[in-house]
């Protein structure tokens, strides 16, 4: 123990002696180990943390995906992931294997309720609201910070409609006050008792960027969303999440349950034909660990966080090489202090250990500086993958996990980049103790140290591929043409629902909404539609056109009003578009886009043909107009048949009989298109609807530029890190190759002084240099560009519109090191031809 | 019958570079008595370095015997050399080569810090007895740099006697110091040899040779000429 006191004493006492050696060794370090700390802090968040509950390893979700919200009909790979209430109350009566088993709502970030508490507040707010289970809390083994959590009896239709507010909601919007608990608050218009606060630090039952501040019984939806289908047997909407008993094989649970699950579909629909019976054959679920709850989010990142993890990886193995060599340096420096221990007495072991305590001091120093590193890093990544997000679980602050992870990563590198300079040094002779000056010239750098910095250029030329074909990536996401016009749009988020709306108010508050904000000076067009482009949402449906077999294919469909199409800058090609005509009580029409021209109706004129959603319904809607194909879920959302409905029209068979069961009916968003740029729109926006209606609050504002650039997030974040992980991994290669010439020149002083001495030019010294540079740089191309060509099939799949052996982003990169190679060989080259021969004699 | 501290027989050294065979040492037979203080002198490139190197166990013989307190060493590998080092012999080095970055009492414990299981306060005080011995106590806490020559030297003396070792060996150890310094660093080589040190040093100034009992004196990686230092100039 003493003698390992002494050594990290004598390792900070050498750390001291060499500021500059210790701050450069450390920033290098620290950004390393920071970069790698940063990306596993989002890893350990998203990929590894459990939910914070009791016992968490023995939780089980149903499904395997990240399928969602609101479903109809069957899948047909037969593997499911949500379900109907009906098919989640089967599963639980004929599952004894769990000891809870509850469920959750899928989609709850798409429909955010309105909550006003009782009296206090004048103005409602747009919050998140998830329905669960009565028994939610009791699955995850909780307890409340206040008041109750959910009992059984809470989730029964008529009971006293109750919810549970999260401690997060608690402080942020009330400052903790108790008098919550047992308050009245209006939710959806409808009076709901705050029953309890749930525990501090459970954000629900996944990661979510806006995590529910309320939750809310299942059987309390239908009164205060409206939901038609929370009783539907053929509408699944809830993911399962439960805790199986002790003992419980979940090979045999899981078929046991996909039989169930089958028996469900056969006693509800027949599945008598044959393609059914295919498709219940397939039926099956799967069962997951439940542990880290629903795994949306983590389905959604891993493979840009797996990405993150390698990049940064390479990063750190660079840096490594880097501090490898100039450690290297260092011992040649120490060599004679090295013989001397070594003929007192030191054993090999001895001096490899007094050295690898100086490199593992420093890698910890640059552990401690990566934390801090780590802590801007995910901060700044956070701030790139979720831009906006208040609420998000996850936190920058470095937790122990995060601690120990960079403790064990500055080891691993401490030991990794100082073993074999340490073992190197420690080779020392014991009998160069007793030679005072050195009998030849030195040689320059050793093959280590070459190999080193070859394989540094080797690595970064990868990384800068890597970082050339994401930014080319992005370029090509942002200058497809989505065939849309963001100039001066606006998108004002809205849920008439929640505000208290039933569908038959709704026509009325359309035309009111359009007139109000049509009243704003500046506003040219009031868009109003279910959804909007570029928004993560979608619904489809199966299609049939009337006269035509089923093709078994379907589309995408958005409710709209007249002003639409103008507002998104959507081109009707053919016929007309919707118009203020096309009222509930007119004829059922809808106008298509070309895609579904191109699927439904090739060869056809599509103006006056009907189509419907089945064979029995084909005849419902009237195309009466085309418009031109654009982007709307996604950038790469390409060719998909999609139709337009008017806002508040039904097909003449469901006006009397499913109107007020149709959730479609309720606008999702405000298209706003202004003459000029309005800074002043969303305080407008704002108060427009509060005038309309106090509880019709904004859900969410965006300029529709913003609701475009968002889809591009995960692709920025990953070209804008990758682009800073290979700058910086390009920058550590540089002087890499500029340390290890430098030094060969330096200890090639005198031999380089017998040369000319001996009739050698400046030019062929600087040759000389230069060749070894070149050579170095040379070596690390060769390996690099087959490595980065075999590297790019792994990320292909997370490129747009790029090819993935794209030579001019390879030769950018080649060109980039081989002028970086220049520059790190041709300073030392001109030192080394300024050398003045006699000198450089009397040196040696 | 005087006991030799080490037995040296028909001891060989040949250097490899290339295709060049360099015999630095060829038969070179020696005895040194314990408590003997030998002298070795002989031109530059004699192989009077190498004689001492492989004496100290620092390098090892192409051939020949080597018995050292009794013990064959020559064939010894790189740890165990490491260990008889450290506990039998001390070194004093021509160009001191005390380590810079610690201090005056840490270089003397540096060679007892490579012994296991010797306490922390028997190495203390080893240190403090074999500085007050070569009167550099009072710059224990001082840094080499801080030194001067002589200084530097009488803290390599203290370091080499601080492991309490059977042999001293003593390379050239006024070879960097002025004459003054260099006669006290020889007194003090002295006083140590009165007090039962042995002592086997590289010198090739006559002056300081003539301290020692007996020279040996080396030409062409051979002994040629041994004996007290009349007698040694008789033979030469």
């Amino acid at each position: 123990m003493n003698g390992w006191m002494q050594d990290v004493q004598y390792a900070l006492r050498q750390l001291r002696k060499a500021p500059g050696f210790t701050v450069t060794a450390v920033l290098t370090l620290a950004l390393g180990i920071g970069a790698n700390a940063a990306i596993f802090t989002l890893v350990n968040a998203m990929l590894l943390k459990n939910l914070p509950v009791s016992n968490p390893k023995t939780l089980v979700r149903l499904g395997d995906n990240s399928n969602c919200c609101v479903g109809e009909g069957l899948r047909d790979d037969g593997d499911y992931t949500y379900f109907s209430t009906g098919t989640y109350q089967q599963i639980k009566k004929n599952a004894p294997e769990f000891e809870e088993l509850a469920a959750v709502q899928a989609g709850f970030e798409y429909r955010p309720i309105v909550a006003r508490r009782n009296g206090n507040q004048t103005e409602a707010r747009s919050m998140m609201g998830e329905f669960v289970s009565g028994n939610y809390f009791r699955t995850f083994g909780l307890r409340p910070y206040a008041g109750r959590l959910f009992t059984g009896s809470d989730d029964v239709a008529g009971a006293p409609m109750a919810a549970v507010m999260s401690y997060e909601a608690w402080q942020r919007n009330y400052a903790g006050d108790p008098s919550v608990v047992g308050s009245t608050f209006w939710i959806n218009t409808k009076a709901v008792t705050v029953v309890g606060i749930a525990p501090q630090g459970f954000y629900g039952d996944r990661i979510s960027s806006t995590p529910p501040d309320f939750f809310l019984p299942i059987e309390a939806m239908p009164v205060l969303a409206n939901a038609p289908y929370v009783h539907d047997p053929a509408v699944p909407w809830l993911y399962i999440i439960g805790r199986v008993k002790p003992g419980v094989a979940l090979p045999s649970l899981q078929k046991k349950i996909s039989g169930v699950l089958r028996q469900i579909f056969i006693s509800s629909n027949g599945f008598t034909s044959a393609s059914d019976k295919v498709l219940l054959a397939r039926t099956h679920i799967v069962l997951t660990p439940g542990g880290g709850g629903i795994q949306n989010m983590q389905d959604q990142y891993a493979s840009h966080l797996r990405l993150l993890m390698w990049i940064s990886g390479l990063v750190l193995l660079i840096a490594c090489a880097n501090i490898a060599n100039l450690l290297l340096v260092r011992g040649m420096a120490r060599k004679t202090e090295m013989s001397v221990r070594a003929a007192l007495g030191a054993m090999r072991g001895r001096i490899v250990r007094q050295l690898l305590t100086e490199s593992v001091l420093l890698a910890v120093l640059g552990g401690v500086a990566g934390l801090i590193v780590a802590y801007a890093g995910t901060r700044m990544l956070l701030l790139m993958a979720f831009p906006g997000a208040q609420n998000l679980p996850i936190h920058a602050s470095p937790s122990p996990a995060i601690i120990g992870f960079a403790f064990g990563l500055s080891l691993a590198t401490g030991v990794l980049f100082g073993v074999a300079p340490a073992w190197i040094t420690a080779k020392a002779q014991p009998a160069d103790a007793l030679r005072s000056g050195t009998r030849t010239t030195a040689t320059g750098a050793t093959l280590l140290q070459r190999t080193l910095v070859v394989l540094q250029a080797a690595l970064s030329l990868v990384l800068l591929v890597g970082a050339g074909l994401f930014s080319q990536s992005l370029s090509k996401m942002k200058s497809t043409d989505l065939k849309l016009n963001a100039k001066n749009r606006y998108i004002v988020h809205i849920n008439p629902q929640a505000a208290g709306y039933s569908p038959t108010q709704l026509e009325a508050l359309y035309r009111t909404m359009g007139d109000r904000f049509h009243a704003l000076p500046g506003v040219l067009k009031a868009g109003i539609a279910l959804y909007t482009p570029m928004e993560d949402n979608v619904w489809n449906t199966g299609v049939v056109i009337q006269g035509q077999p089923y093709l078994d294919k379907g589309a995408s469909w958005v409710r709209a009003n007249a002003e639409y199409f103008d507002s998104v800058g959507t081109h009707v090609v053919m016929g007309r578009g919707i118009g203020v005509q096309d009222t509930s009580t007119a004829p059922a029409i809808a106008v298509v886009n070309q895609a579904f021209v191109k699927t439904f109706l090739k060869g056809h004129n599509p103006i006056g043909q009907h189509f419907g959603t089945s064979d029995a319904n084909a005849g419902d809607y009237q195309i009466v107009g085309v418009v031109e194909d654009t982007a709307y879920h996604s950038i790469s959302w390409k060719d998909k048949p999609m139709y337009f409905l008017p806002m508040t029209q039904e097909p003449a068979r469901l006006l009397t009989t499913q109107i007020e069961k149709d959730e479609s009916l309720y606008a999702g968003a405000i298209v706003l298109q202004t003459s000029r740029s309005m800074s002043d729109m969303e305080t407008l926006a704002r108060r427009t609807l509060a005038g309309i209606n106090p509880n019709l609050s904004v859900v969410k504002f965006q300029t529709f530029d913003e609701q475009i650039s968002d889809q591009f997030t995960g692709e920025r974040m990953i070209a804008r890190l990758t682009m800073l992980f290979g700058g910086l991994a390009f920058l550590l290669a540089t002087i890499g190759l500029y340390g290890v010439n430098a030094y060969t020149v330096a200890r090639r002083t005198s031999e380089i002084g017998i040369r000319m001495a001996l009739g050698a030019e400046r030019r062929n010294v600087v040759a000389m240099v230069m060749r070894g540079a070149m050579m170095q740089a040379g070596l690390g191309l060769i390996i690099g560009i087959p490595v980065a060509l075999f590297c790019v099939r792994f990320v292909k799949s997370q490129l747009y519109d790029v090819t993935g052996t794209d030579f001019r982003v390879l030769a950018v990169a080649v060109c980039a090191l081989a002028i970086s190679a220049c520059v790190a060989g041709l300073i030392p080259a001109q030192r080394a031809a300024s050398t003045d021969p006699v000198k450089a004699l009397r040196t040696e | 019958m005087t006991e030799n501290i080490i037995e040296i027989e028909g001891l060989t050294k040949v250097f490899y570079t290339d295709e060049i065979e360099t015999h630095a040492l060829s038969g070179v037979h020696l005895k040194i008595a314990r408590g003997e203080y030998v002298a070795m002198s002989g031109p530059s490139g004699c192989g009077k370095s190498t004689l001492l190197s492989i004496i100290g166990l620092l390098d090892t013989p192409t051939s020949g015997r080597y018995t050292l307190n009794e013990k064959e060493v020559a064939g010894l590998n790189f740890a165990d050399r490491s260990r008889i080092r450290n506990q039998e012999i001390g070194f004093i080095f021509q160009s001191f080569n005390l380590i810079g970055d610690l201090s005056v009492a840490e270089n003397v414990e540096l060679p007892l810090t490579y012994r296991a299981g010797m306490p922390s306060a028997e190495r203390k005080q080893r240190v403090q007895e074999s500085l007050e011995r070569v009167n550099m106590a009072h710059r224990m806490r001082h840094y080499p740099a801080q030194l001067s020559g002589g200084q530097q030297q009488r803290v390599a003396v203290a370091r080499a006697l601080a492991g309490s070792p059977s042999i001293l060996l003593a390379d050239e150890p006024t070879g960097n110091l002025d004459s003054k310094n260099g006669e006290a660093v020889m007194k003090l080589l002295q006083e140590l040899h009165e007090e039962g040190a042995t002592i086997c040093m590289v010198t090739h100034d006559p002056r300081f040779a003539a301290h020692a009992e007996r020279q040996v004196h080396l030409f062409d990686g051979k002994i040629v000429a041994e004996g007290e230092l009349s007698q040694l100039m008789a033979q030469l």
